[in-house]
């Protein structure tokens, strides 16, 4: 099975029979390590299209940064698992209408962080990296070294349960549906764990990082008001300094606005410039609405996003007795 | 003033719990002094970044309350704001802001002895805690 | 009729009087409201909380009571009674005698100083004698008017000449032990009597020993008990020793279905009563245990069953069907009850308290009323009215509601009650009125640009503020912060003569926003606004500091504090204050007609209640003929023809002027919002037409289950009820003898995929057989049945059927009658019907010359697309859901749609008559205004913020805001938003906000106050 090959063959197929007006998913980046987003109109153009641990972009976010580029167009795309929740949250958000887009399932088996790969070769400039299935072969001027492949990939990739997409019109290959991981939620547990006070050293020492770039918003699916609400004056809601607090409100806030949307997709941890853990947040948010609301963001698209939903007999054990 | 007092901030909704407040005062039932009350229409109304800037701004604490379930106003505000403190609180605690810090109720129109009571619980799980220091920002 | 007057005189101020009082002033009519106690608010500020929501009484209560005491239209005469109705009906004279309150409501400030120093401990009458109050008092905390009275009867003054104690301490000079009752004539068109009930006393009935033992307690003292703002504050304790109780029985019928007392009729509330009680009891205690011991579960009621089965399934509420013969007190002073199950077995078992679910029955002195009004009564001294007619009494123009005709719940005395509101304006003349004529005679200042300049007035409320409170340091505090031009402290911010001052005060320093740091804005907030108002300010530049209740009165051993916080207080609310802006409340047109969609009796009712006012009605049905599901009904217990009245129904709409009757049509599209709705429908011939209407009722009805159960539709001998009805009426029996007919109860109700009470049932069997008595005497009648739920003045039937000899066989669901034919190939067989009587604890075999099955009332499937096409939502069972189960039982939460008859649940033709009307009355208040005033605090966009993501269309409960699908934006409707702040709070983009509480006016009051980390409070 060449999971590329029939990618390509697919996009042709759907170009040629006018199902779309438009394709985007991923070419060969000129860096090894990131493959780039590709829009293609033309089934000529399809043998450019890959599939394979670098392609970590959430394409998604092309709906909803720029509507006007995907205006009246029939669109495909191809989805990971946590891409395709994007699409269909996004649905649910009317920021994509269901008629007008094609969405093409890939079988992933995670996507690398950029960031891990460099501590492996010490920061030494990867130029060729070769995917083996478990090991990864990573070369540069004057080494090759492998790795496990786990080693290497993106933080959210090794908790994901969701690798393929469940809402699809066409799945290239077979799709896995909800896939065990039992360690899935050990980094919250661990961090639960903790005291109050050792909790807070540990936010701190990681959100004092903070510079305020914004390049987790930025790379965000779920991320497309018009100004964002640290952007907003008029009246201002929180400082725009670089005042701890500040920042802290600010990922805070940021964490609630993606509370019940974050589809756990990683983007926002891998541009971070300064390394912060901010998946960590968002996931423990995510198994707060699974376990409280019973609900996955992007995984139903006939239900309703959780913050806008509720059971009369929710949990309530934060509501003193 | 020699011992410190901790500064509370109380949000509560119109129909519910701000009369239960009065409900309260007009029983002349004695709680702590510590809480400065803003009303709003409904819990529903409570965007937590409120809550973020309360702290923010250096209360020590912050109490939100709305209507029990079934007896909103709006009918189904305080179900919104539930699902929004349901998220909110579990991350304060999470990221290591002491879980007694921010708490939520519900109290009905009737309910003054159990404003007082609510008052008065948080007031003193506040002063146990003592000054907020975590979110504060100091200008 | 000439010389019709545009006025109502309603009698009784509990939730039926406030309710049609409401209505009637929305109509723009004038309405005297007359009230026996000293406040309004009737029983409901009894309830702790209300079946089968838990909604806490007087949450829901208290801003019906608040809008009833400040609507213009309404004047309150408390402590009084009406004597005499004379003239004719359109001009009454009513003689109203006002008793003496010996307190100036006028001076009055409602400080309390007088009970403080009364001597005289008197029992509360509120708390059911369950605590003291003193002899000049408030009827209880959150009476509504608030201001004192002095009970004549305990006052050492007004008895004995000596004490005046206070007189001496009122600081306003209020108390007058010179004032007398008064007879005042009233001038009105019609008159509504909503006297309600009172409970039933079990003093002198014996076997329980009430008042004997000291834990026997009647339902209303529990309720009391359970209250938060009650005696004990919500802890129930034992009147014996103060402890909580563990085991807690409930009897149930106590003073009812009671032949032997001259009771023969069913309560109908008490059953759900008790399993609130048990429920809330163990809400509040886990430990508890409560068993309920009854004759019939009575949860007939729209998704009562539902909570009937949380209790039993869900809290463990033990239910035992069971005589109570005998109670004895234990040393302790627990309780023995000795009880009889059905099959004879008897059980001793020991309780903490018992309580007993006392009945409803008339009020006292309802014989006396009856005589003096010349109404009748019926034979248990309820307000007499007949089938067709539930709401009229039998004097012309005057009309009833609420429970004075008979027991009922909450919703259906309010449903009664805006349903007498539709046959009293028939009495009136009502122009079409425009409330917002007359607002703009006043000229408001144009504040916008202006820096703010804030006026700060500190409230001293005699001593209730600054006996506590260092007003004098406040105000100095608040002259120093930014924006202030002006600050003082005054006596009574709320006397005359202090409104006269903050208006000078805003023209001397030109203020443009007013802050008044005093009590609660929940009460006085009204006033302060129509004051600044008055002074050319908008009234949303207005707001307060409660003082009192939030620091004189919480902190009284504090007063340094008090006074600290008084000081943040006042700058939170100058912070607010800075950030105020004028706000309007833009007129909506009405459109003057109305749409109801559905042509049965409800629909009909609806019609005419609203063509009769002189608003033209479309009225669309299915069919090709009017009376939907009354053509099957040809008896009624009372006597009254149903197919007459249908006749006579059919005719008025048919020749009304104002109903334009739309048979065989169908709707395809609705439209719009209050009073701007538009309809497309096909008419009979496949033409499209549209219509424009300001409101829509909707009286949909309701379908017979198709069942297939007990051999239905294979046998010519099994029938449903509807059939069987139809069979009386002609005389036609299946062939052959005719001796051994049984019914069977429940056929698709109170079971998987119906868990609700279809409610007509029983008494239709019950009516049924007793017509079958009439016609065929000798014929053996037995009944196979769950609960019998002949509830109201119906038990008096039962008890009849029974007494002529009827079987009753209770089966339960396990356990169901089984049925076979005796000769199975043959169509008109006999049917073999084998039921197990618990009673002999044995299976019973009767060969059936005829099986009637009591089938389900069913919601139509088309309801689903018609709530589409609305916006409104369904229940579980896709019965329509109004907007509030108990005070907004006919109205949608989108304004301008009402429901009404079977579309809203299960009920008979007296109740769908009510409801009809009630909806028909309630659509009134809308569409006798030419316009509405849209709230002022009401959402708005920012549309180059918004990203259309509908988050706020999902929260919104009124259909209020949704994102054009155009523009891919958020619009409000200033019509509907009701000014929650839901949306806003969960638009991210920002994009929304809330005038009035707007995100920077609050984030300016989060940031007002200093607070250094170090030194915490000031």
């Amino acid at each position: 099975m060449n999971v590329v090959n029939d990618l390509r063959k697919t996009i042709k197929k759907l170009l040629a029979e006018k199902k779309i007006d438009l394709f985007v998913g991923w070419e060969k980046g000129s860096l090894p390590m990131a493959a780039t987003p590709i829009f293609i109109t033309n089934e000529d153009e399809a043998d450019r299209i890959v599939f394979d641990i670098t392609c970590g972009n959430n394409l998604s976010v092309y709906f909803t940064k720029d509507k006007k580029q995907f205006a009246d167009k029939k669109v495909g795309i191809a989805v990971k698992g946590c891409d395709a929740r994007s699409v269909v949250l996004n649905i649910l958000e009317k920021q994509i209408d269901r008629a007008n887009v094609v969405m093409v399932g890939v079988p992933c088996h995670g996507v690398l962080d950029k960031k891990k790969v460099l501590a492996k070769t010490d920061g030494r400039e990867v130029l060729e990296l070769i995917d083996g299935g478990d090991t990864v072969t990573l070369k540069g001027n004057g080494y090759e070294l492998s790795s496990d492949r786990s080693e290497i990939l993106s933080s959210s990739c090794l908790s994901c349960i969701y690798p393929d997409a469940q809402e699809y019109d066409i799945f290239v290959g077979e799709p896995r549906g909800e896939v065990p991981n039992e360690n899935r939620l050990k980094e919250i547990k661990e961090f639960e764990a903790m005291s109050t006070s050792e909790k807070w050293a540990s936010t701190r020492a990681e959100y004092e990082k903070c510079i305020r770039c914004y390049a987790c918003r930025n790379v965000c699916p779920s991320c497309y008001c018009n100004v964002c609400f640290v952007d907003q004056n008029d009246p201002a809601w929180i400082g725009n300094t670089c005042d701890f607090t500040d920042s802290m409100v600010f990922h805070i806030i940021r964490n609630l606005h993606v509370a019940g949307r974050c589809v756990e997709c990683g983007a926002c941890e891998r541009a971070c410039p300064m390394d912060i853990n901010l998946l960590l947040l968002n996931r423990k948010v995510a198994m707060e609405v699974k376990d409280r609301f019973g609900d996955v963001a992007g995984l139903d698209i006939n239900g309703k996003p959780a913050m806008v939903d509720f059971r009369e007999d929710e949990k309530q054990d934060f509501i003193m007795g | 003033m020699s011992e410190w007092q901790p500064k509370i901030l109380a949000i509560l909704c119109n129909w519910c719990s701000y009369a239960g407040a009065d409900l309260a005062g007009v029983s002349r039932m004695q709680y702590p002094p510590n809480i400065r009350v803003v009303r709003v229409p409904c819990s529903g109304r409570v965007d937590p970044l409120f809550i973020m800037k309360s702290l923010q701004s250096g209360f020590d604490g912050v109490l939100v309350s709305g209507c029990h379930p079934g007896d909103c106003h709006y009918i189904s505000g305080n179900y919104v704001a539930r699902r929004k403190f349901a998220v909110l609180k579990p991350l304060l605690e999470f990221i290591g802001i002491e879980p007694n810090r921010v708490q939520f109720s519900w109290i009905s129109a009737g309910e003054g002895e159990r404003f007082a009571t609510v008052v008065t619980k948080i007031t003193e799980d506040v002063r146990k805690l003592g000054p907020s220091t975590r979110l504060v920002k100091k200008l | 009729m000439k010389n019709k007057k545009n006025s109502v005189l309603v009698l009784g101020a509990g939730i039926a009087g406030i309710q049609a009082s409401l209505d009637l002033a929305e109509m723009g009519v004038e309405v005297h409201l007359v009230e026996d106690t000293p406040t309004i608010g009737g029983r409901m500020p009894q309830l702790d909380k209300t079946f089968p929501t838990n909604d806490c009484s007087m949450c829901i209560l208290a801003p019906k009571m608040s809008e009833c005491v400040r609507h213009p239209l309404i004047t309150l005469h408390i402590m009084s009674s009406l004597k005499d109705i004379s003239g004719t009906p359109g001009n009454f004279i009513c003689s109203v005698i006002e008793r003496a309150k010996y307190v100036d409501p006028v001076k009055c400030v409602s400080c309390g100083l007088c009970e403080e120093k009364c001597p005289v401990k008197i029992e509360d009458e509120f708390d059911v004698g369950l605590r003291k109050t003193k002899a000049i008092s408030r009827y209880f905390l959150q009476s509504i008017p608030s201001e004192y009275t002095i009970n004549k009867d305990h006052c050492l003054y007004l008895t004995k000449g000596v004490c005046k104690l206070c007189s001496k301490v009122c600081p306003t000079g209020a108390i007058n032990y010179e004032d007398t009752d008064k007879e005042i004539e009233l001038n009105v068109g019609a008159v509504i009597l909503a006297t309600g009930i009172d409970p039933f006393d079990p003093i002198g009935f014996g076997q329980f020993g009430y008042h004997r033992y000291k834990n026997v307690v009647t339902s209303l003292e529990f309720e009391r008990m359970l209250s938060a703002s009650g005696p004990f504050g919500g802890h129930v304790e034992r009147a014996s020793d103060g402890l909580p109780p563990k085991r807690l029985a409930f009897i149930q019928c106590v003073g009812s279905r009671d032949i032997s007392i001259d009771r023969n009729y069913c309560s109908s509330a008490c059953c759900m009563f008790a399993i609130k009680q048990s429920i809330i009891a163990k809400e509040h205690n886990k430990e508890l245990e409560a068993t309920i011991f009854y004759m019939d579960i009575r949860a007939f009621g729209k998704d009562f069953d539902k909570y009937y089965d949380k209790a039993e399934n869900w809290y463990g509420v033990q239910f035992k069907r069971s005589k109570i013969s005998e109670i004895k007190e234990l040393p302790d002073g627990s309780l023995d009850l000795k009880y009889t199950y059905e099959n004879g077995d008897i059980q001793y078992e020991t309780f903490d308290m018992v309580v007993l679910s006392i009945g409803l029955q008339p009020r006292a002195g309802s014989r006396g009323l009856s005589e003096d009004l010349d109404i009748r009564l019926n034979r248990f001294e309820f307000c007499r009215t007949d089938t067709f007619h539930p709401l009229e009494t039998s004097r012309e123009g005057v009309f009833v509601c609420g429970a004075m005709s008979g027991p009922k719940d909450i919703p259906e005395s309010v449903i009664s009650a805006s349903g007498a509101v539709a046959n009293a304006v028939k009495y009136l003349e009502l122009e079409r009125y425009d409330p917002s004529v007359g607002s703009e005679d006043i000229k408001e200042k144009d504040v916008t640009g202006d820096r703010p300049r804030i006026g700060v007035f500190v409230c001293h409320c005699g001593i209730n503020i600054a006996g506590v409170v260092d007003v004098k340091d406040v105000a100095e505090f608040a002259s120093h912060l930014e924006n202030v031009e002006h600050s003082e402290d005054v006596m009574y911010a709320c006397s005359t003569d202090c409104l006269e001052t903050i208006k000078q005060r805003i023209e001397e320093h030109d203020l443009n926003r007013v802050v008044v740091a005093a009590c609660t804005p929940r009460t006085h907030e009204p006033l302060f606004r129509d004051t600044i108002s008055e002074a050319g300010l908008n009234p949303y530049l207005f707001e307060m500091a409660n003082i009192r209740d939030q620091c004189s009165w919480a902190h009284m051993n504090e007063p340094e504090m008090a006074t600290g916080k008084s000081r943040d207080l006042v700058e939170m609310g100058v912070s607010k204050a800075r950030g105020l802006v004028p706000l309007l409340r833009l007129p909506i047109n009405i459109d003057p007609e109305a749409l109801v969609i559905g042509g049965g009796l409800s629909g009909m009712t609806s019609a005419l209640a609203i063509g009769d006012a002189g608003h033209d009605v479309y009225l669309i049905e299915r069919e090709d003929v009017l009376g939907g599901n009354m053509r099957d009904i040809f008896f009624n217990f009372d006597g009254t023809d149903p197919q007459q009245f249908l006749a006579e129904t059919i005719e008025k709409v048919e020749n009304h002027d104002r109903i334009r009757v739309l048979p065989g049509s169908t709707i395809e599209e609705i439209t719009g919002f209050v009073g701007n709705f538009r309809t497309a429908f096909k008419d009979s011939t496949g033409k499209r037409e549209e219509l424009t209407h300001g409101a829509v009722i909707v009286a949909t009805g309701g379908n017979e289950h198709e069942t297939e159960e007990y051999l239905y539709g294979s046998s010519s001998r099994v029938v449903t009820q509807k059939e069987f009805e139809r069979m009386l009426h002609e005389e036609e029996f299946p062939p052959g003898k005719l001796k051994e007919v049984v019914m069977v109860q429940c056929v698709g109700s109170r079971e998987e995929g119906r868990m609700y009470c279809s409610r007509v049932c029983c008494s239709k069997a019950v009516k049924n057989a007793l017509e079958l008595r009439k016609r065929k005497s000798r014929v053996n009648i037995y009944f196979a049945y769950r609960d019998i739920r002949t509830y109201g003045f119906a038990e008096e039937y039962y008890s009849e059927l029974r007494d002529r000899g009827a079987l009753f066989f209770r089966y339960t669901l396990e356990n169901k009658p089984e049925v076979e034919k005796i000769r199975p190939d043959d169509p008109d067989s006999r049917i073999r019907v084998t039921v197990f009587d618990p009673v002999l604890e044995k299976d019973v075999v009767i060969d059936a010359d005829l099986l009637v099955l009591a089938t389900a009332i069913d919601a139509p499937e088309e309801n689903l697309e018609l709530a589409k096409m609305l916006k409104v939502p369904l229940n579980s069972d896709g019965l329509f859901l109004e907007a509030h189960v108990k005070l907004r039982p006919v109205d949608f939460a989108t304004e301008g749609i009402f429901v009404c008859g079977l579309a809203h649940g299960p009920k008979d033709m007296s109740e769908s008559i009510a409801q009809a009307k009630a909806a028909g009355s309630r659509a009134l208040t809308f569409l006798k205004k030419k316009s509405i005033l849209a709230e002022g605090t009401i959402c708005e966009v920012r549309t180059d913020r918004c990203s259309g993501c509908g988050y706020c269309e999902e929260v919104c409960a009124y259909t209020a805001i949704e994102v054009d699908p155009e523009e891919g934006v958020a619009v409000v409707n200033d019509a509907l938003c009701k000014g929650c702040g839901a949306c806003v709070s969960t638009c991210r983009c920002g994009a929304l906000d809330l005038r009035g509480f707007t995100n920077g006016q609050l984030f300016s009051v989060f940031d007002s106050l200093e607070i250094e980390a170090s030194e915490g409070i000031r």
